[in-house]
């Protein structure tokens, strides 16, 4: 049921605004204006909750390889723009968390402060990498005579990043497990634990199980963390990418290339934001 | 063209529909780009000067139709708009009142009644977004009046209040807190576009900003209790209002299936926004 006052007969509600819409998307203009018009690019983000939801999750499993041919007919950059931005935001707010309890557990005196500088740090960090290296390779590609398409790998290295979200979460607060030397660090309470766990096995094993659990220090938690993510992260980029240019031996060296490079990526993460 | 303009004049008031009509075969036949450009134009009622330039000019261009074209739409008229009008005169009276424009004589009127008419209109602009009301369920309705006063001064005290509680880098903060709000805005607005959403520009950003007026109340009261677990609880629930009140426009601007992700960006930029709040002291 459309409404309209009589002296707004011509349709600025955006009920009208439908049917004109649906047919001006499916011609997107092909000259130089289609730059300025907002509909040309929407057909790179035509996809529905449940597509997205998939991605996400296939970016998950590092190993598969197949990411190439799930978003072959529909790349989007939807990914791209909002995992990036999601990740900023985390970066930016967690790391302020994390300098918090880190000056906290040194020195208890210490007061909350939120430095906004971290954010420009975060946002120029994610978004340069993730715009600036997917089109190197593009261009690398193409100067090496490959085919390549610059959406395509936008939405993959994209979609790469999504995994440091849960890392993002995890890092402050191996801290916060620091923090509680009091309650950990009891031995006997902590032998009890292990028993339930280990029952069965040697005593001196628990010893040692337990005694290994508690040297075990969480700067070197933190980085397990980080470097198991990044390499989930590369092996991503690596095998799609092998997958995508699969032909020439010569590009094996592209290859490493990205996955180096996502390594590099995920140790300034940790590095810079969690230290 | 400026002597025709003496014979359209004095048109009755009851031939406006045959001129919008006509406005309409003119729109539809000689030229079909201007209609993607008119909902970027505020509603305001000048119409006397459209049909100036349209009836000569069909008149010229294609003789015979015109006769047909204005009878018939003389007989189509009752049948179309006739049917939807009276349920919102009925309904949303006070609505209709405040919401076509100024009336016909702004010029010469006092500032104060000006700055009192945008005041007002703030408020009830205010009033269909973030209160509950019957017209929540399609705020696009609601909000034909839309205005950009209130989210600028919306966003600029959120900005403001937050580099007053910050004790350190006030600037940069507000910096921060503006640009997010302001680009955020416009983000979300093209985002939902770019999923084949149907809004109208700058309707979408003055309802997004009239969306910051809970996290406004809350950053104020944050301000003045310096306590993380009040803050923590006044966040959370300003937060959770001012979701509720962009969560109409939002899910019923874009396709159904697409509807969590155009919500969530909007999601994401209040709760960096409640951060923004509870972190800064």
């Amino acid at each position: 049921m459309q409404i309209f006052p009589p002296n707004n007969g011509s349709g600025r509600g955006y009920q009208t605004l439908e049917a004109p819409a649906e047919s001006f998307e499916q011609q997107p203009p092909n000259n130089w204006k289609g730059v300025f018009n907002i509909s040309s690019y929407t057909q790179y983000f035509n996809v529905d909750t449940d597509v997205v939801i998939n991605r996400l999750i296939s970016s998950f499993h590092p190993t598969a390889g197949d990411f190439f041919n799930k978003i072959e007919a529909n790349p989007d950059l939807y990914g791209l723009i909002w995992i990036t931005t999601t990740l900023v935001f985390m970066l930016s707010c967690f790391e302020n968390f994390a300098t918090y309890l880190m000056q906290k557990h040194t020195d208890g005196t210490t007061t909350w402060s939120f430095d906004v500088g971290y954010v420009n740090v975060a946002a120029s960090g994610i978004y340069g990498y993730a715009i600036a290296v997917p089109m190197a390779f593009y261009f690398l590609l193409r100067y090496l005579g490959s085919n390549a398409s610059l959406i395509r790998f936008w939405c993959m290295w994209g979609y790469s990043l999504s995994i440091f979200m849960p890392a993002a979460v995890s890092l402050p607060f191996k801290i916060a497990y620091s923090l509680m030397p009091p309650r950990f660090c009891n031995c006997r309470s902590h032998l009890e634990n292990l028993k339930v766990v280990f029952g069965n096995l040697d005593f001196r094993i628990r010893i040692w199980i337990s005694k290994f659990l508690l040297l075990i220090p969480v700067e070197f938690l933190r980085w397990i963390i980080i470097l198991i993510t990044g390499t989930a992260s590369s092996c991503f980029v690596a095998l799609n990418l092998r997958s995508y240019i699969e032909g020439g031996n010569d590009l094996t060296i592209i290859v490493i290339a990205a996955f180096l490079l996502q390594m590099a990526l995920s140790i300034f993460i940790k590095v810079w934001f969690f230290p | 063209m400026s002597n025709s303009h003496s014979d359209t004049i004095p048109l009755h008031p009851s031939s406006q529909s045959d001129i919008d009509e006509i406005e309409n075969l003119i729109n539809a036949s000689v030229q079909s780009g201007p209609a993607t450009v008119l909902p970027a134009r505020p509603p305001s009622p000048p119409r006397a000067s459209i049909p100036v330039s349209s009836s000569p000019f069909i008149q010229s261009k294609i003789p015979p139709p015109p006769p047909q074209s204005s009878s018939s739409s003389n007989h189509k008229v009752p049948s179309v708009p006739a049917a939807p009008p009276p349920p919102p005169v009925g309904n949303s009276s006070s609505i209709v009142a405040t919401g076509f424009g100024p009336p016909p004589n702004t010029l010469t009127e006092p500032v104060w009644d000006t700055v009192k008419r945008d005041l007002s209109r703030i408020v009830s602009n205010l009033k269909l977004v973030v209160f509950p009301n019957p017209y929540r369920e399609d705020p696009g309705k609601a909000l034909r009046d839309w205005d950009l006063w209130g989210p600028f001064f919306f966003i600029v005290f959120l900005g403001l209040t937050l580099s007053w509680s910050a004790s350190v880098k006030k600037s940069e903060v507000f910096a921060v807190a503006f640009a997010l709000l302001a680009a955020g805005a416009i983000i979300l607005t093209l985002n939902v576009l770019l999923l084949g959403g149907h809004i109208i520009f700058f309707q979408s950003l003055s309802l997004l900003g009239y969306c910051l007026f809970p996290l406004d109340i809350g950053a104020l009261i944050c301000l003045l209790k310096d306590n993380v677990i009040i803050k923590m609880i006044v966040v959370s629930v300003t937060l959770a209002w001012s979701s509720w009140a962009a969560y109409p426009f939002m899910s019923s601007a874009v396709n159904p299936r697409r509807k969590a992700l155009a919500l969530y960006p909007v999601f994401l930029m209040y709760v960096s926004v409640g951060f923004l709040i509870i972190a800064i002291n």
